[in-house]
């Protein structure tokens, strides 16, 4: 059978595509379909087409990262051989970073699963031979799904825990949410936010209301200053960064642009200054830059406010009257001021970060003097204990040069207009299900507990609830597109947790995890299937693209929707009638799909067919405008109708106060949590501000690593053509390096090329020294990626995996895993290899 | 007569190796025979230390001292100014790869430098190298050119994508990778830049966009002392970004 379930609607989808006479099974017929659209393209004035007529054009997304760029795959005589970007899709345009051409490589990986698998060795153990037996897709399902009945029969649903990673859209993530409450946990929907963005998003709603990453209007700003956030190499969308790039620099004027970072990046290369600050540190410089603003003058008084009477008060130290100051769009300033800002000068800041105070200044000036402008950060910043602070200084400068909603600033995003699913779960919560939610049990991972008021994810957490039970033991856990074993902090933890838990794997790929589990599910590889993916973030409009399968799956997996709703038909009670109503993935893109019949996407698209054809629907443009201080809504053909306070509370700024907090409401009502756990007074709770980070380790110096750009989210491991390129700095070629400088390794008789042990109070790895005189010397780079201990025979034994050596540590208040905040040892090993 | 040449501007190229993927993608290159490389170069020390990078495709010289080396007239240069390597006459002698000053050869040695040998993953039957299910489709493939998979022991490097390149129309100007008629003829490279580093287009037409590039913003050739007057030309910007002579070329084994 090929992925896709042959049912009648298929066979109505399918008409049209037979019609045009192409051969093949249910997919083949398809593309077929769809590369008849694509080849009608090339001219036939041409000498000769460019894409013979045996060229199928499919359209996709690409995986390696969550950018979504849509990709044209090539397959010929079934075989696919190339992707580029797609010139239909607004976040491609065309072009691709140097992981969308992966794709291929990823399909063919001959380490992949064939096909499901059951366990016959009940021992688990990173070197020990799970004794995989080849079962049937009927009988594995039977097996996972006797299990989930047997938890239903006792009454204990809570113990099935769905963990998951890059979700895309309706058909993966999308569906868990349901799958959790028909069956009655509250662990259906664990993700892996916070080892991702979580402080980021934290910090931002806590000043501006919203709790997401920013849409940017980067092609329209004139001062880029950025705080750790690797634009050039890891920042998502990667491949439309690089765009923005060869435009900014070139259009005029130039796009001057600051990094900050804490290690020599090529983004810092290529930008009109680096500042090697040092790791932890971003709030102090970013407060800094705001003291400079404001004892300046240069903050956007139609956007702040301004003196009563337009005479500027601020001086550094002196504290000052709150009514002699009106603001605009914001609240708390002169409350702020008061309590951190004025004391926060260049000549203090660099005491703190080591950066001169002259190259403060020199910042402060440049972001305040220029229009439009603005202020991005991502993790590296957050990954540290003083995460929300750290974020919160360095997001208010974004209010102080005017670029919320603004042209060449920052704004939210807009959802996709889907149609509703037919069916609605609420319709089929059966006695079972009812009775699980009224037990109220706790998350797994203690999200929304006393500890964790502001969580949203706790993967780094679920071991350490499994092992001591608190709050309970999990007895099934089903893992999609994460490895947390591999990639969280101390992530040996999860080689004891997954010892007596049923672990279901769902990767294509011999992950870690998989070493651990006792039943492989495959998915298929995302050139083999069917999937939507709304945007994250892009430019604010809508935007929902579409994966076609470019070849029919070449091995015997399932797609993970597919997958969780033949598992769901098999639960007993009112689950299993509803998942026999939602039948497959297809119907679920079908329904959603009719949501574009009403709001057709500017390429046309209004169909599921066309939406396959074009790969994409989006509809320009963003909805809203700050204009000098005044918000705009779209009227149709400009921005001109004018919104009222209430509108831009409701849609904008979604704080308490319906302005961008410097004193931050939301917080406040966290107070004693936030005293408690971090030590900030309770009255400065809300306020941005120095909060020295707390490091783990008796070290001496800081550690970060850094993803390669090559990385494509450990999708690269097993991909030898990615492995051979060389990875700036110390990616290296074929393998990676310790960055340290050659100071610091004199001083520990470390010679380049030489065997190092870096450790911490949890573990040592070894690793090559790599004397690198541009690197801080209180600082050693390690990426991360490499040295996995399973994933297939080229990722395997290649280097060694940080994350090992990484103490669990997070931001108390939104959780995000402070991988930087630790302090390692280095010493030469006494016998070179 | 068209004379392809490149245009390449470092003020817009990010070191990203899209160019370099995108290559091993289309040409199906083993992996390390980086056809399309990307160079990275370190100089100085904290807290002013800096790093750079060139991309360095064939430079597909006017004058190659590839071709005036090879004994057996497999390198030569085609009428349309590209330098390609015939492997129906190539013995892998590897004279060009001493010969060429810009180091773009490659020859697949016994030993891969990354392991295991994928050639032994996908092996070949007859004569060829590997046979990856990926390969580039057989009727784009010429050995006479140099292009698709090769056979054991020959030299193999960038063409220029001249299965994409010599199809396009008579007459073509500029292979502009956005527009979508003549995007399918342009090398992959330049269709993927993704910040649009990359311009492609006849060097004998004064009004090509890559002839004015050159003209106004300093044009720039790679080791011109050499006289080999590469095809391949580079723009620095208003900061010079090509790597300083006393710059230390990195990702060297430490």
């Amino acid at each position: 059978m090929s992925g896709l379930p042959l049912t009648s609607d298929r066979r109505d989808f399918l008409k049209s595509a037979a019609a045009t006479g192409t051969v093949g099974a249910t997919v083949g017929a398809t593309v077929g379909a769809i590369g008849e659209i694509a080849s009608s393209d090339a001219a036939p004035a041409l000498a000769q087409p460019a894409v013979r007529p045996e060229t199928k054009v499919t359209k996709n997304i690409c995986h390696q990262c969550p950018a979504r760029c849509g990709i044209d795959v090539y397959t010929t005589d079934g075989k696919v051989h190339a992707i580029y970007g797609s010139l239909d899709d607004p976040i491609a345009n065309g072009k691709l970073c140097p992981k969308g051409h992966l794709g291929a490589y990823v399909l063919y990986d001959p380490d992949r699963f064939v096909g499901p698998m059951k366990r016959t060795n009940p021992r688990k153990g990173r070197d020990v031979d799970p004794g995989w037996q080849r079962i049937s897709w009927d009988e594995a399902l039977g097996i996972a799904a006797a299990r989930l009945n047997a938890l239903r029969a006792k009454g204990e649903q809570h113990r099935l825990a769905i963990v998951a990673g890059r979700g895309w859209g309706s058909t993966d993530a999308g569906l868990t949410d349901n799958f959790g409450k028909l069956f009655g946990t509250p662990n259906a929907s664990l993700g892996h936010s916070s080892m991702c963005a979580d402080a980021s998003k934290r910090a931002k709603h806590l000043m501006d209301g919203n709790y997401s990453y920013n849409s940017y209007d980067y092609r329209n700003t004139n001062y880029l200053l950025n705080f750790g956030a690797a634009f050039l190499e890891a920042y998502r969308p990667y491949n439309n960064n690089l765009q923005v790039w060869g435009h900014i620099r070139t259009k005029a004027p130039k796009t001057k642009v600051t990094v900050v970072d804490v290690r020599v990046t090529p983004t810092g290369a290529a930008a009109d200054r680096l500042l090697l600050i040092k790791p932890g540190t971003d709030g102090a410089m970013a407060l800094a830059v705001a003291h400079e603003i404001l004892i300046n003058g240069w903050w956007e008084r139609k956007f702040v406010g301004d003196f009563t009477d337009g005479v500027n008060r601020f001086k550094s130290g002196e504290t000052l009257d709150a009514a002699s100051f009106a603001e605009r769009w914001t609240k708390g300033l002169i409350e702020w001021w008061n309590a951190e800002l004025k004391d926060r000068t260049p000549e203090w800041a660099a005491t703190i970060t080591t950066i001169p105070a002259k190259d403060i200044r020199a910042v402060a000036r440049e972001l305040g003097t220029t229009r439009p402008a603005m202020v991005i950060f991502e993790r590296g910043p957050t990954t540290h204990t003083n995460a929300i602070y750290n974020g919160m200084a360095i997001h208010a400068l974004n209010a102080f040069v005017g670029a919320m909603y603004a042209v060449g600033g920052m704004a939210s995003q807009m959802g996709v207009p889907y149609g509703a699913l037919p069916w609605k779960a609420d319709d089929y919560v059966d006695d079972a299900a009812k009775a699980a939610a009224d037990r109220k049990m706790e998350r797994i991972d203690r999200v929304k507990s006393a500890d964790g008021p502001l969580w949203s994810n706790n993967i780094q957490g679920i071991p350490d609830s499994h092992l001591s039970g608190r709050p309970y033991k999990l007895d099934t856990a089903i893992f999609y597109s994460t490895n947390p074993i591999f990639s969280t902090p101390d992530c040996t933890r999860w080689e004891k947790a997954l010892q007596d838990i049923f672990v279901i794997e769902t990767s294509p790929f011999p992950s870690e995890t998989a070493v651990f589990a006792d039943l492989i599910l495959p998915d298929h590889t995302y050139l083999e299937r069917w999937q939507d993916a709304p945007t994250y973030p892009f430019e604010g409009y809508p935007i929902t693209s579409l994966r076609v399968p470019a070849v029919k799956p070449i091995h015997d997996t399932k797609h993970f929707g597919d997958t969780l709703i033949e598992l769901g038909k098999r639960i007993e009670g009112r689950m299993g009638e509803y998942y026999r109503q939602v039948g497959n993935i297809e119907n679920v893109l079908r329904a959603i799909a009719k949501g574009f019949e009403k709001n057709p996407g500017d390429n046309g698209v209004n169909s599921l067919e066309s939406w396959a054809a074009k790969g994409v629907w989006y509809k320009k443009p963003y909805f809203w405008r700050q204009i000098g201080g005044e918000f705009f809504e779209w009227d149709g053909s400009d921005y001109r109708k004018p919104m009222s306070a209430e509108e831009v509370k409701r849609r904008l700024l979604r704080t308490d106060s319906g302005k961008f907090e410097f004193r931050s409401s939301y917080l406040e009502r966290y107070a004693d949590f936030v005293n408690a756990k971090l030590g900030v007074a309770k009255e400065r709770v809300g306020f941005p501000q120095w909060l020295a980070p707390r490091y783990a380790g008796k070290g001496d110096l800081f550690l970060v690593t850094p993803k390669t750009p090559l990385h494509a989210e450990g999708r690269s491991a097993n991909i030898p053509q990615a492995i051979s390129i060389y990875q700036p700095v110390s990616g290296g070629r074929n393998e990676m390096f310790l960055e340290i400088h050659p100071r610091t390794a004199a001083a520990r008789r470390i010679k380049n090329g030489e065997q190092v042990r870096v450790a911490t109070d949890i573990g040592g790895i070894t690793v090559r020294a790599h004397l690198t005189p541009a690197a801080r010397p209180d600082t050693v780079v390690l990426p991360f990626g490499f040295g996995h201990w399973a994933h297939g025979r080229w990722a395997k034994g290649r280097g060694q995996n940080p994350t090992e050596i990484i103490p669990n540590i997070s931001d108390p208040i939104s959780n995000l895993t402070s991988n930087y905040s630790v302090l390692v040892t280095v010493e030469r090993v006494a016998n070179q290899a | 007569m068209t004379r392809w040449g490149m245009v390449i501007d470092l003020e817009k190229c990010t070191g990203c190796q899209a160019c370099t993927t995108a290559c091993q993608m289309e040409n199906a290159r083993l992996p390390g025979e980086m056809w399309q490389d990307v160079l990275f170069y370190s100089e100085g020390e904290y807290p002013s230390g800096k790093l750079s990078w060139l991309p360095r495709p064939c430079m597909h010289c006017e004058n190659p001292s590839c071709v005036a080396v090879c004994p057996t007239r497999a390198t030569y240069k085609t009428e349309d100014g590209v330098v390609l390597i015939d492997w129906e006459r190539c013995i892998g002698c590897k004279y060009c790869m001493i010969a060429c000053p810009y180091g773009v050869r490659f020859y697949a040695e016994e030993k891969q430098k990354t392991q295991p040998d994928i050639r032994k993953v996908f092996p070949a039957k007859g004569d060829k190298v590997w046979d990856p299910p990926y390969k580039m489709p057989e009727h784009m493939q010429n050995p006479k050119w140099g292009v698709g998979i090769q056979p054991k022991n020959v030299v193999s490097k960038c063409t220029f994508c001249y299965h994409r390149v010599s199809q396009a129309p008579k007459g073509t100007v500029d292979l502009n990778p956005d527009d979508p008629k003549l995007r399918p003829y342009t090398p992959a490279c330049v269709v993927t830049c993704a910040p649009s580093a990359r311009y492609f287009g006849d060097l004998d037409n004064p009004s090509s966009e890559v002839r004015q590039l050159i003209a106004t913003k300093r044009g720039t050739r790679l080791l011109d002392q050499t006289g080999n007057r590469p095809q391949v030309y580079y723009l620095a910007g208003e900061a010079p970004a090509i790597p300083e002579t006393r710059s230390v070329r990195s990702g060297r084994k430490a």
